[in-house]
């Protein structure tokens, strides 16, 4: 088979495959990559599965996946009659799942498997050693689906970006949110180091600072919330722990000074892009304090709604607007 | 006896209960349901107070800080040196296998007919394999009275026939004569998929599917026989798990007693309290954390009524509460705060608080403790029980209060119980088998004006209880308390004035 993703991931791992949409082909990027790496013991585990087997969204079944003779999942007890190979329970986490618990299972001959770990951030780094202490070589995650769903679901190591038609009927359209999410993706940490660690030490829902890091008061009204007609009028960061959403980046944009935006992460900017604009083009900046990477877009001209794009052109587009490789997973396996 | 939360957070037992700290869910089970130890039940609580001695004598020998010194042959255990090190290395082996274990009481709830899916099995068996390290460990140190673990071999030989323990479960070819056969054909296939072009597996799948379906209902004749022969030893897992509950437990209390330098109490046969240096663990940690220390107090406490008086802020409640901790806790098979205690065992633990918070069921103050005496009185016929009863009937005016207060004296005289109140009323002592009064301010202290009021009259204030003869009056210090705290001068002029 044509080594087409484990190249672009490298030695990464964990790896997470998330998609811009429910159909963007995520399970299509997931199982080439677990054919590309046949001879890596491998550890998977899901984020944010409901342990539905059709997806209540479309209506299209939930695929299973196919695994091979060692590798290693997580999912929970109500799923184990989806799964087919045989199996040797290694572990039990203490994430509960409205399915039961999630248990640790080695593959013992090939088979399907349906995946149902832990969706907190907080769950899959205790995961993720279990794995790598049963043997497994590299981590997979099957990632979130959905922009808004991405938010705090634990991306780690480095990602896998599933774009394509179901998203919607206009490539353009397509194209252009899947630009903004690269670029959402490639925000970095301040430069300035007195800054960075100001941030990693931020605590509350909000908190500001100057930009070289020193921490101001911040004007609270009477629910908790920041006053914003209160903020001195010059340069400030502005920390913000939870989603990053429209009326916050507008607020900030009509505020009369340049703003730096600190999120947590690329997936804490739940903004559209209008918004986001608007909040650029007014001087304001955005800045993470952890960086994530996407390590190559996978493109799905099909839609699971009944059009679909030209696959050449869907790429070429994609390629025009992004600095990351892009494939076309189907394509390449046909 | 039933101990409501009322009575365990009145008295402080709950705060002790969150000191301790069970390792195992099992233990944790049992911390919440603690046994009580009544009349007649003597050499039970006997038995358990050698366990938890025995658990404290291992526990501190295996301590980082061990004196070997104190190995002399003369403890609970009666081993020498040599013997009593080994025997502490086992009981922390014990004990580094119990936070090992999870909770699988729910699994065994259950029909015999619906067979355990693989995770159960998984649990079951790890569950067997912990509790075998543990009961080895348990065999090298001198057992407790009455922890015992039925034998769980048979259940473990057919969790792991090939005697691994591994901390693994599969349902292994050995388990059913056809597994082995359809497992190498399944293999042999699957191999024969991955050589195969993507699009040209269709029928090879179709074969491997009707195989694992093959092999899906081999496992669950075998998961149903599995089922059925652990079923029969239901019983076995239940007492298991209950033995490391009340194991987990005794050991918690050890511990807990070590910390905190708890003596065991002796049991009284003649129905008569002698508490020697006791203390109130909770006050005495909220006084430690803000610089004060805790007046350890001595009690005699014969039938009838005993009655303490004494200044405002004298601890006299903290005495009544620090006599039904000690008593709660003998009876439920702990070590008491204090040097030594002789107690009896009651049928019957009570404290009744004058201000015992909301929640009184549209009752006020008085109203209250009156409902909660005479429900006791009901419910105690023919019991011998405790009551300590907080400043009773201070609620209402003085002259029917102190009646009140003094006909209750005498009819507890007249049941058989013993009983503590404490009381600003004059004549209530003169009618009660004996009287206790906080020595009171007792300290001239000057130039300290700027502190804090309540340091103060801790400073001035001699904690001790010290007997008074019947009759003696209640001390009027309520003027100087009030000028330590500082009240409006003012006022504090007119009160002078009309005294």
């Amino acid at each position: 088979m044509e080594q087409l993703l484990a190249p672009l991931v490298g030695d990464a791992s964990p790896v997470t495959v998330i998609g811009l949409c429910k159909n963007a082909g995520k399970t299509t990027a997931l199982r080439r990559l677990m054919s590309e790496l046949g001879d890596e013991c491998l550890g998977l585990t899901s984020v944010g599965r409901d342990g539905e087997s059709t997806d209540l969204v479309t209506g299209t079944e939930k695929p299973d996946l196919y695994i091979k003779k060692g590798d290693l999942f997580a999912t929970a007890r109500g799923m184990l009659t989806l799964c087919d190979a045989t199996l040797e329970v290694a572990g039990l986490t203490d994430v509960m799942t409205p399915l039961g618990p999630v248990a640790v299972l080695r593959a013992l001959s090939d088979g399907y498997v349906q995946l149902a770990g832990p969706s907190a951030a907080g769950q899959l780094p205790p995961l993720t050693e279990t794995f790598l202490s049963l043997g497994a070589q590299r981590v997979l995650i099957d990632g979130a689906a959905g922009r808004k769903s991405l938010a705090g679901a634990g991306v780690e190591g480095v990602a896998l970006l599933c774009t394509g038609a179901s998203l919607d009927r206009d490539m353009d359209m397509v194209v252009a949110e899947t630009a903004h999410t690269c670029w959402l993706f490639a925000r970095k940490r301040p430069e300035n180091p007195a800054l960075c660690a100001a941030l990693d030490g931020a605590e509350g829902r909000f908190a500001l600072f100057t930009p070289e890091g020193e921490p101001l008061e911040l004007p609270l009204d009477e629910s908790g919330g920041p006053k914003w007609a209160k903020l001195p009028r010059r340069p400030l960061v502005l920390w913000a722990a939870g989603g990053i959403t429209d009326p916050l980046l507008k607020t900030l944009a009509r505020r009369g000074a340049p703003t730096v935006l600190a999120a947590a992460d690329a997936t804490h900017v739940l903004a559209g892009r209008a918004a986001l604009d608007l909040f650029l083009r007014n001087g304001g900046e955005l800045t993470v304090r952890r960086e994530l990477t996407i390590a190559a877009v996978a493109a799905n001209p099909w839609s699971a709604y009944g059009w679909h794009f030209e696959a050449e052109k869907f790429v070429n587009a994609l390629r025009q607007a992004l600095d990351l490789p892009v494939v076309n997973v189907k394509e390449a396996q046909a | 006896m039933k101990l409501t939360l009322e009575l365990r957070e009145n008295a402080g037992l709950q705060w002790v209960l969150e000191q301790l700290s069970p390792m195992s869910p099992f233990g944790k089970t049992a911390a919440r349901d603690l046994p009580w130890y009544g009349p007649g039940e003597e050499t039970a609580l006997e038995a358990e107070l050698d366990n938890v001695a025995l658990a404290m004598e291992l526990w501190a020998a295996g301590a980082a800080k061990a004196q070997p010194a104190e190995a002399c042959g003369c403890g609970p255990s009666g081993l020498g040196p040599d013997d009593l090190k080994d025997a502490a290395a086992a009981l922390r082996g014990v004990t580094k296998q119990l936070p090992l274990f999870h909770d699988i009481r729910g699994s065994f709830d259950r029909d015999p007919g619906v067979p355990f899916d693989l995770v159960e099995l998984f649990e079951i068996k790890h569950f067997l394999v912990t509790l075998e390290r543990l009961v080895q460990a348990y065999a090298a140190m001198p057992s407790m009275q009455g922890v015992a673990f039925p034998s769980l071999a048979e259940a473990l030989e057919l969790m792991d026939p090939e005697g691994r323990r591994l901390p693994t479960f599969s349902i292994v070819n050995s388990y059913h004569n056809d597994l082995a056969p359809l497992r190498a054909e399944k293999g042999k296939l699957e191999k024969a998929i991955r050589m195969t072009q993507e699009d040209k597996r269709g029928p090879l799948m179709e074969k491997r599917r009707q195989l694992a379906v093959q092999e899906d209902q081999l496992e669950l004749e075998v998961r149903r026989m599995l089922t059925e022969k652990l079923m029969v030893y239901r019983d076995r897992f239940l007492d298991s798990m209950d033995t490391l509950g009340r194991l987990d437990l005794t050991v918690a209390k050890a511990k807990l007693a070590l910390r905190y330098g708890c003596v065991r109490p002796a049991l009284s046969a003649d129905k008569t309290i002698a508490l020697r240096g006791v203390i109130h663990p909770q006050v005495a940690e909220d006084l430690k954390n803000r610089g004060e220390s805790f007046t350890p107090l001595d009690l005699d406490l014969g039938r009838g009524c005993t009655v303490i008086t004494g200044a405002n802020m004298g601890g006299k409640t903290v005495s009544l509460r620090s006599t039904v901790l000690s008593l709660l806790l003998c009876q439920c098979g702990f070590f008491v705060f204090a040097q030594s205690a002789r107690l009896p065992l009651f049928e019957r633990v009570e404290l009744i608080l004058a201000d015992s918070g909301p929640g009184a069921g549209g009752l006020s103050s008085f109203g209250k403790e009156v409902h909660l005496l005479d429900k006791l009185l009901r419910e105690t016929r023919g019991q011998f029980f405790f009551v300590a009863l907080d400043e009773f009937a201070r609620g209402t005016n003085p002259q029917e209060g102190a009646a009140l207060a003094r006909a209750l004296v005498r009819h507890l005289g007249s049941l058989d119980c013993v009983a503590l109140m404490t009381t600003h009323y004059d004549g209530v002592s003169d009618v009660a088998g004996a009287h206790y009064q906080v020595a009171g301010l007792v300290r001239e202290i000057e130039g300290d004006e700027g502190d804090d009021p309540r340091k103060r009259i801790a400073r001035r204030m001699d904690y001790r209880l010290l007997p008074a003869p019947p009759g003696a009056p209640c001390p009027r210090d309520a003027l100087r308390v009030c000028r330590l705290l500082k009240l409006d001068d003012a006022l504090m002029e007119l009160f002078q004035a009309d005294l």
